[in-house]
């Protein structure tokens, strides 16, 4: 799992816990129901809920504005990696590169719509990819970037994450979707 | 106030809405078993773009055709409820709704499974133009023209509801004015109370809703429409190459508010039914006014949260991306007071728990969980990890089977009886059925969240091998989830055919149960056997993959290459057979990279066969056996004798 999904997974985990035992706690409540009618008093809170709600959502907004991906530059020293998409997969040049210093790839479509999802770098006992690191859309017509740093040697695979026709699944590591990273 | 008549109406417009959306539940959440099956089993793998092509007509189906349509006709049955009546304009689209959609939905069947279309029920623009040679113009067009009606359907549904909740004298309101009478049914009465003026009481909860997507569902869909007519028009060749990056902003613009097409109207029937069960009115303030106003604004002002991930350079998408991540945030807001306003509702009542309730109140219960997984997703920093992965799989499913699926099937367990008059068949049938749905779904889609979190990519027929093991737990928990949906489909006829005689309701309008459940019955008994089959059928599915796996020769088929002594380069004959060749060529998507004239190939990815020095037979047969760079292995696809026919092929048809 990449970083962030540990954070999905921690916090998600959480809220569902605490939602689950409020729920709980409701459905166990009518075995002692009340006589009298509280039911003015709780719509006053609402208002109160509504302001907590309002605050969380702004809380989360506040601290995860700054990750947006978008409009990273590459710097001077980077490495420009030119990915073209199509049915059914993937030409990269050069697909070899060196770690700790910027990426800079620029994506195009050749057909359709494709997602360029980043793993790795993949297992050398199991073989298994490694964790979905990042991702961008490619949109035919137009040229996306994504500026990204490898910090590990290895190998990374790129899958394609937008759905793209009878061989959406054939576009991976077996058609092209393969990046080299050395040690600088 | 509704009088017997306009009852009949609304009740003959819900049971036929009900009845056929919940035959096309039917027809496709078995086709999401075969789905999820075919990922599961290599041996019972069906073909790339079947499973494509069942997956397109699954989403369309189960969201639109069943979720959609269900909570659709509920609605009259709501507004009939709280004293609207159906008729005149209203009346006329209700009913042309349900031809729209009956149709819609039966052309997506005709053009997913019979001809092949297979680009899922977003169709991507261009997608549908791009078909690998899986589908030509002819489906896209027909498909586009199915979707087109559907969309329509929604439309003509959004201006019955307007018809309605505008009616006056079920508003009590004091004036004529169209547009206040509009106000009076978005709840801004209780905000502005002169403004908005009733005598003497103010709206229903259960209209807000329902008024605010059948304003916001008429904005939503219209561009959606014109990006299908646009679809049909170049599928005839009358029209170009549409804007990619526009048609995706089209797309979501709808394909956002369709969401809520199911979540607004089950909110209606939550605030309908849960004061109901709970025996005392809902408990909201004036601020829930707000929350709905808030969500007619902001639910047409979202859409591209489903494209964060979309900014190529030379654009606006980011900018646009970035303004709507505050605005979605937003939307959280009438869902956390709705859930609010119904737990308190229910809280230290006399909640009448029965299947019907304990349906509804899991159905919050999945809400609040999929809410929880949407908030994940609709934070740009956030989304990256998950986007197009099995957790929003996982999210989307948690909102459609456990909120609304629920809903509806404890929509359907309350207010049977009162449509039909009939008492509910077997009220334990229905106690086992929501559970096993609850719990079995908890259990299915909790896999999926876990399997997005890993990094597992959606829509793949066939997903990359790292994620086999947690495929293989979920699928007996599918066939147990499918299962128990027998259950509700068996419970549901028998009902209607009157099996447990008239039905009788307690002072609160809650249906009692046909007769005090005593031991082994004969719907226990019915129930137990349906378990059986299904649980028999398991056991030869996985016996049979067993079975299959041993005498499969134990994986993988062993693949010579020929060491290049039978022909020679330089473009010779072959001892393949072309004619076999020329099909494979087409069924395997060889053209969508490679240039053949010969067979109208034009791709640009990989070397054209055209004018190729290189070709030679033993190039081909090792290039296709085991692949190199972007070229696929085909080794585990195709026999050795079809290589060897597509390299006979290959040579005798390529430009010399």
């Amino acid at each position: 799992m990449s970083h962030t999904a540990v954070i999905i997974t921690v916090a998600y985990v959480i809220a569902v816990v605490i939602g689950s035992a409020i729920s709980f706690a409701i459905w166990r409540s009518t075995t002692r129901p009340l006589d009298e009618d509280r039911a003015g008093t709780w719509s006053l809170r609402e208002t109160a809920w509504l302001v907590v709600v309002a605050l969380a959502l702004f809380a989360l907004l506040l601290g995860t504005i700054f990750y947006v991906p978008y409009g990273k530059t590459a710097g001077p020293d980077k490495q420009v990696v030119k990915v073209v998409s199509a049915q059914f997969g993937w030409q990269i040049d050069p697909a070899l590169v060196r770690a700790d210093r910027t990426v800079e790839f620029l994506l195009q479509s050749r057909d359709v719509n494709h997602g360029f999802g980043l793993y790795g770098p993949v297992d050398e006992r199991s073989g298994d990819a490694g964790p979905l690191l990042t991702q961008v859309q490619i949109v035919p017509g137009r040229t996306g970037r994504l500026v990204w740093t490898f910090d590990k040697p290895g190998i990374y695979y790129v899958r394609c994450l937008e759905f793209c026709g009878k061989g959406h699944q054939r576009m991976d590591e077996t058609t092209g979707g393969r990046i080299e990273v050395r040690r600088a | 106030m509704t009088d017997e008549r306009s009852r009949g109406i609304a009740r003959g417009l819900t049971l036929r809405y009900l009845g056929a959306s919940t035959a096309i539940l039917a027809a496709s959440g078995l086709l999401g078993v075969v789905l999820r099956w075919s990922q599961a089993v290599p041996q019972a793998r069906v073909g790339d773009n079947f499973w494509y092509a069942m997956m397109t007509a699954h989403g369309l189906g189960t969201f639109v055709g069943w979720g959609a349509f269900a909570v659709m006709g509920l609605a009259w049955w709501v507004l009939a409820g709280v004293g609207f009546p159906t008729r005149g304009f209203g009346l006329a689209m209700a009913r042309t709704t349900w031809w729209l959609m009956v149709l819609g939905v039966a052309g997506v069947v005709v053009t997913t499974l019979l001809m092949g279309f297979g680009a899922s029920w977003v169709f991507l623009y261009p997608l549908p133009f791009f078909g690998a040679g899986a589908w030509g113009a002819w489906a896209t067009g027909l498909f586009s023209f199915s979707v087109l009606l559907a969309g329509l359907a929604i439309v003509t549904w959004c201006f019955g509801i307007l018809h309605t909740v505008c009616n006056k004298e079920a508003l009590h309101a004091v004036s004529d004015n169209v547009f206040k009478r509009l106000g009076v049914s978005l709840g801004w009465g209780y905000l502005m109370p002169r403004t908005f003026a009733t005598n003497p009481k103010p709206v229903p909860y259960a209209v807000i809703p329902l008024a605010v997507i059948g304003i916001d569902m008429i904005i939503a869909t219209l561009p959606l429409a014109g990006l299908l007519v646009w679809q049909i028009l170049q599928s005839a060749g009358w029209v170009g190459d549409a804007n990619a990056l526009f048609a995706k902003n089209i797309l979501w613009w709808f394909g956002h508010p369709v969401v809520y097409l199911l979540l607004f109207p089950a909110v209606a029937v939550y605030y309908w039914l849960i004061p109901r069960y709970a025996g005392r009115d809902l408990v909201a303030g004036h601020v829930i006014a707000i929350a709905w106003t808030v969500a007619v604004i902001a639910n047409v002002l979202v859409w591209a949260h489903h494209i964060y991930l979309d900014y190529p350079q030379g654009t606006l998408q980011a900018q646009i991306n970035t303004a709507m991540q505050p605005m979605t945030f937003s939307l959280v807001l009438p869902s956390a007071l709705s859930l609010y306003s119904l737990g308190f509702t229910i809280y230290r009542s006399r909640f009448r728990w029965t299947p019907a309730s304990t349906a509804l109140f899991f159905g919050l219960v999945g809400w609040l969980l999929a809410g929880l997984s949407g908030v994940v997703n609709a934070t740009i920093a956030l989304d990256v990890a998950v986007h197009n992965t099995l957790w929003i799989v996982g999210h989307f499913h948690h909102m459609a089977m456990l909120n609304i699926g629920l809903l509806i099937f404890g929509a359907t367990y309350a207010l049977l009886p009162e449509l039909t008059g009939k008492a509910l068949y077997s009220e334990r049938m229905a106690w086992v059925h929501v559970w096993t749905t609850f719990v079995g779904g908890m259990l299915f889609f909790g896999l999926w969240l876990v399997q997005g979190l890993d990094g597992a990519p959606r829509r793949w027929s066939v997903l990359p091998s790292q994620y086999d093991t947690i495929t293989r737990i979920s699928l007996p928990v599918a066939f147990v989830l499918a299962a128990a949906q027998l259950l509700f489909f068996w419970n549901v006829i028998q009902t209607v055919r009157g099996k447990s005689g008239v039905a009788t309701f307690d002072e609160r309008g809650i249906p009692e149960p046909a007769a005090p459940p005593r031991g082994w019955t004969a719907p226990m008994a019915e129930a137990a056997l349906v378990l059986v089959a299904v649980a028999l059928a398991m056991a030869f599915a996985v016996g049979g993959y067993l079975v299959g796996r041993e005498t499969g020769g134990g994986g993988g088929t062993t693949v010579t290459v020929p060491a290049g002594g039978g022909t020679t380069g330089g473009g010779g004959s072959a001892t393949g057979d072309p004619a076999n060749g020329a099909k494979l060529f087409a069924s395997s998507g060889c053209g969508s990279c490679h240039t053949l004239a010969a067979a109208g190939a034009a791709g640009e990815l990989g070397p054209s066969f055209d004018g190729n020095p290189r070709l030679t037979e033993a190039l081909v047969v090792a290039r296709v056996t085991k692949g190199k760079n972007a070229m696929p292995a085909f080794g585990d696809k195709l026999s050795e004798e079809d290589i060897q026919d597509l390299a006979a092929y290959l040579l005798q048809s390529a430009k010399k």
